[in-house]
């Protein structure tokens, strides 16, 4: 049955993804879908992308072991706060610059080679690192549960995300995004919800009686609330700069569309986490003793919703894998294709070469993250515990230095990538063998960031920007995306009116979506506090 | 009440408030000012034909 479902789901995405590709008709709906994209398509891929199957492996089974508090509490709240930072304040300057990746932005910024080159190892690395451990874990578990051979299911995988990138560039990711985010709010909307129901509230309430601290920011281990805080801070920082979801804001159509895409989607962010830890916690009444907790919502999905809503729930955890992978790996394919093959090296191609480019350097990747999830060398797992972060140390302080100081310039934020990557590996590295013991509150992620930011301060006071940097600079903090929407909207018949719609129509969305939070919190406030 | 329940679904909340009140102030400060000066100009243009009209009845 579970493996009936896997590959009707996977069909179902490849065909749709197929379908998708015979819209992509040049360069630029390959790399930001000709910038069309709609509200419902930037929330959609927001939104599935933020998902990844790390809620609903990992957390998932870490709120049924100590709580469902331990990570929601504050570790996920910083998430939520750095998706709106990514969204609003880098992603919206960027799109107003014209980025098309977030490479891009150090080559328009300090048109530097050193920077361009040491920007896009930082890219490869964390992009490639974090999608195939995603892709392991994910494959593992799936694996295990529909009794498909591991390798057999990540070649299935690496077929269906080369439909989504290769042929269907940004526009196949963000099409298939939105398609996959509706099983995963079904998991949130009916669900999660049934698991919590045939749990009852007041059953779930009564654990702290028998499991001390359940219920409690410092869970069932007792974690102290430095470490939580901690771990508030380090996923700010983690998420506020990671391309993933940064580059979710190029393909849309103007920023109207971006801002009530980051009042829907950063709803739907806590919406989504917060209800499946909270039926973890109620898989704990209703099986108190699973010893592998990863597997706790997909033992949910199949022992206690009726069949269908369970294959739906499997199809869901699908799709939390698919599409946080074929995000990250179409935007590693785009590094190779755009950013270091024609912007690095220069090479100009016509319209119909560079469309080739990039679904060439899609293959490319799929045939590595392939090769890499099936063999598992002992590498990648060490990589991956630098990869997903590496955004945080080694891009965030340029990325911010570059958008608001005006003495940025090249050396400082060749000095401070490398600083602030290095000292992370160095750090944590030390950390783990017991050379140094680092307090409970402080996170290697946290120093090696202020080394970062300390040596860019440092270095931009010791060196001078050149004319090319200071022009720029200039020239940025004179462009504004909504000067930009604004021009594009009053250019149209009716230009007046239908600025006046979208202005109305963001602010109703604006002040709706409060509302609609007071209702789902308040409702889970009352039920458990 | 327990307070660590409340903290996660106060959290939760805010981040909605919080995102909700950055858009608010992106639109009050970059996109009304333009809406507010383009519907003066509306009004102006209504007032100047208006008044053509006026003339032209005047003057039959």
């Amino acid at each position: 049955m579970t493996a009936v479902i896997f590959f009707v789901v996977l069909a179902l995405y490849v065909i749709i993804g197929g379908f998708v590709a015979r819209l992509v008709k040049n360069k630029d709906d390959f790399y930001v879908m000709g910038e069309r994209g709609s509200t419902v398509l930037i929330v959609g891929t927001l939104a599935a992308t933020y998902l990844s199957a790390v809620t609903l492996l990992g957390i998932a089974g870490q709120s049924y072991a100590e709580g469902p508090l331990v990570i929601a509490a504050l570790g996920s709240f910083g998430a939520w706060i750095g998706t709106l930072l990514a969204v609003i304040y880098i992603g919206r300057k960027m799109k107003a610059l014209g980025c098309k990746t977030m490479p891009d932005f150090f080559e328009k910024r300090f048109k530097n080679k050193s920077v361009s080159i040491i920007s896009l190892i930082i890219m490869i690395i964390g992009l490639l690192g974090y999608g195939v451990i995603q892709l392991i874990g994910a494959g593992l578990v799936l694996s295990e549960v529909t009794g498909i051979s591991f390798p057999f299911m990540i070649v299935l995988f690496t077929i269906a995300l080369l439909v989504f990138c290769a042929l269907g560039g940004m526009y196949g990711v963000v099409v298939t995004d939105t398609i996959m985010l509706f099983t995963m709010l079904a998991i949130s909307c009916i669900i999660a919800p049934m698991i919590i129901g045939q749990a009852g509230f007041a059953d779930m309430k009564a654990l702290a009686d028998t499991i001390p601290f359940y219920w409690s920011i410092e869970g069932a281990e007792q974690r102290p609330l430095g470490w939580s805080i901690s771990q508030f801070l380090v996923w700010i920082l983690f998420f506020a700069c990671t391309p993933a979801l940064v580059s979710r804001v190029f393909p849309a159509k103007n920023d109207f569309v971006i801002l009530k895409a980051a009042v829907i989607g950063v709803f739907l962010a806590p919406f989504m986490q917060v209800i499946v830890f909270l039926a973890a916690g109620g898989m704990r009444v209703l099986e108190p003793g699973i010893e592998n907790t990863d597997n706790v919502m997909v033992i949910g999905f199949l022992n206690h919703v009726p069949a269908t809503l369970g294959g739906i729930g499997l199809a869901g955890l699908m799709a939390s894998i698919m599409s946080t992978a074929s995000t990250l790996f179409v935007l590693t394919g785009f590094a190779l294709a755009r950013d270091l093959y024609e912007n690095v090296y220069g090479k100009k191609m016509s319209d119909e070469k560079g469309l080739l480019a990039g679904r060439y350097a899609q293959i490319i990747v799929a045939i590595i993250v392939c090769a890499i999830a099936i063999a598992r060398p002992s590498a990648i797992y060490w990589i991956s515990i630098y990869a997903g972060a590496i955004f945080a140390v080694g891009w965030l302080p340029t990325v911010v230095g570059g958008l608001e100081w005006k003495r940025m310039n090249s050396k400082a934020a060749v000095g401070s990538m490398l600083i602030g990557t290095t000292s992370f590996v160095v750090i944590d590295e030390l950390a783990r063998r017991e050379f140094i013991t680092l307090p409970v509150h402080i996170d290697s992620l946290m120093i090696s960031f202020a080394a970062g930011v300390i040596s860019l301060i440092v270095i931009g006071l010791l060196t001078k920007p050149n004319q090319y940097e200071m022009d720029y600079f200039k020239e940025m903090k004179q462009t504004s995306l909504s000067t930009k929407t604004i021009n594009d909207i009053l250019k149209q018949e009716n230009g007046a009116a239908k600025l006046k719609k979208e202005y109305k129509q963001t602010m109703v969305i604006s002040i709706s979506f409060i509302g609609v939070a007071a209702v789902v919190w308040g409702y889970f406030l009352m039920m458990l506090g | 009440m327990n307070m660590d329940v409340f903290i996660l679904f106060f959290n939760a909340f805010m981040t909605t408030v919080l995102s909700s009140a950055v858009v608010i102030w992106i639109l009050r400060k970059q996109y009304l000012p333009v809406i507010r000066q383009l519907e003066a100009e509306e009004e102006e243009a209504e007032d100047s034909s208006m008044e053509s009209d006026r003339k032209k009845e005047a003057s039959k």
